[in-house]
């Protein structure tokens, strides 16, 4: 009688995550906020509690794949453009556009630099790939960083939302630029 | 959680402060979202002073909206007070001044509803200014998500194949001489530049109403300011005071310098454009 609570606790926990969502063949270009795959091919989806195991543990290349809010043009010129600051997972990089279907050169570039130089060119090196809850951005890093080459590619589904839920806290961040490093 | 007091518990924390399972608490949001509020009042109302609002304005606001691209807002002036303008401002918006709105004339300002996209839980203000240039200022917390970058719905095409084509009803009895609410629609994507199509796969790129100008036989109804936080084919109530039967007249400018002018025969304005 006792595991039934918990059998209906993993019932919903998997109705919940999204078990019903396929992996797309390629990158996702539907929309960006949607339910997403409990998994990602040729890497591991994680929780938050093993994200934190990871971070204590060592140092794993933690990116966040948000999108950047940019000031769309014919806005007043003395209308206010304020987007909020970036919260982050403590000691992640953001790099947004990382996570586009159609990814921009300049931001691949980008992309692959800030994997190359974090991990000393290490394709065994941690790498930890998130966005927001319900975030397609992710998922499509995550599945270009495997596909870069890295074989130990973490994707963290529940995003910043998740780790804040769990009782984590946050940072702000700047995305991430080849001058600043 | 404010930005110093952030800073604070992080430099706290230690660097590296991932452990520090300390979580955001209701204060400490409470702080952030007041934070934020200080802000965008140097930002928009630079060295101003805002007053309560209590008595002056309303603003009523879903505490939870269904849809995160058409949350309604219903500002009403309750006061005796000369109101000459109000600014809708969503705190958490990226573009926070969601629309400025100026009367005229012939303007009856008590009542003004406008849906807007709201991007994230926020604080959203009502901020009157009086004749005299006093600001008074109300607030309402709306839980919502990606209203801007949430999809470009199925009439989205309609909206731009049909681009400017308006609508205007009557939604009280007319009467000359005595104020009339009036409820105006409007075909325009109103595109920010962050809605997928959903069939193209491609972002539409950004193309919003700057202006909408309001007259009444030449007399100022209403100005509205905006620009991306208004929501796709917009739809608003307003009211005004006509002293006869007349022309009502609205003039529409977007980010594409395209301008549309309606006329509308009041009474008789239920069918007067197209749709």
């Amino acid at each position: 009688m006792r595991r039934l609570p918990l059998v209906l606790l993993f019932v919903v926990f998997a109705a919940a995550s999204g078990d019903d969502v396929r992996e797309p063949e390629g990158f996702w270009s539907g929309p960006i906020n949607s339910a997403v795959p409990a998994t990602i091919t040729g890497g591991k989806a994680i929780h938050a509690k093993e994200l934190a195991r990871l971070l204590k543990q060592g140092k794993p290349l933690v990116i966040d794949v948000s999108n950047e809010p940019k000031r769309p043009p014919g806005m007043a010129p003395d209308a206010p453009w304020l987007p909020l600051p970036q919260e982050v997972i403590p000691g992640s990089v953001w790099l947004p556009g990382a996570g586009m279907a159609d990814i921009a050169p300049e931001t691949d570039v980008l992309f692959r630099k800030l994997l190359a130089q974090t991990t000393g060119d290490d394709h065994d090196h941690v790498v930890v790939i998130y966005c927001h809850e319900r975030c397609w951005l992710s998922w499509n890093a995550a599945k270009r960083a495997i596909g870069y080459g890295y074989r130990r590619v973490h994707w963290f589904p529940e995003g910043v939302e998740g780790w804040r839920a769990a009782g984590y806290t946050t940072a702000i961040a700047k995305p991430w630029t080849l001058e600043a490093h | 959680m404010g930005m110093m007091r952030r800073f604070f518990l992080i430099a706290a924390c230690g660097l590296g402060a991932v452990f520090c399972t300390h979580a955001a608490s209701a204060d400490d949001e409470a702080a952030a979202r007041s934070e934020r509020w200080a802000e965008l009042q140097r930002a928009i109302f630079p060295g101003r002073t805002i007053g309560d609002g209590a008595g002056v304005i309303q603003l009523e606001a879903p505490p939870r909206a269904l849809d995160a691209a058409l949350v309604p807002f219903t500002i009403t002036l309750p006061g005796d007070k000369q109101i000459k303008s109000v600014f809708l401002v969503i705190d958490n918006n990226p573009g926070p001044l969601a629309g400025r709105f100026t009367f005229g004339a012939a303007a009856d300002p008590r009542t003004l509803k406008v849906r807007m996209r709201v991007n994230t839980y926020t604080d959203v203000h009502a901020v009157a200014e009086d004749s005299a240039g006093n600001l008074y200022a109300v607030q309402k917390f709306v839980k919502a998500s990606g209203g801007c970058s949430a999809p470009a719905g199925p009439n989205a095409e309609q909206s731009t194949s049909n681009l400017g084509q308006m609508k205007l009803k009557l939604v009280s009895e007319f009467a000359p001489g005595e104020p009339v609410q009036a409820q105006l629609m409007i075909r325009h994507p109103n595109f920010n530049g962050m809605q997928m199509d959903q069939l193209t796969r491609l972002y539409a790129p950004a193309h919003f109403i700057r202006t909408i100008n309001i007259t009444y036989d030449d007399q100022p109804v209403l100005r509205i300011e905006s620009d991306i936080a208004l929501s796709t084919d917009p739809v608003i109530t307003f009211g005004f005071k006509p002293s006869r039967q007349g022309q009502l007249k609205v003039e529409v400018t977007d980010s594409k310098e395209q301008s549309f002018v309606r006329e509308f025969s009041v009474p008789a304005a239920t069918a007067s454009s197209t749709l």
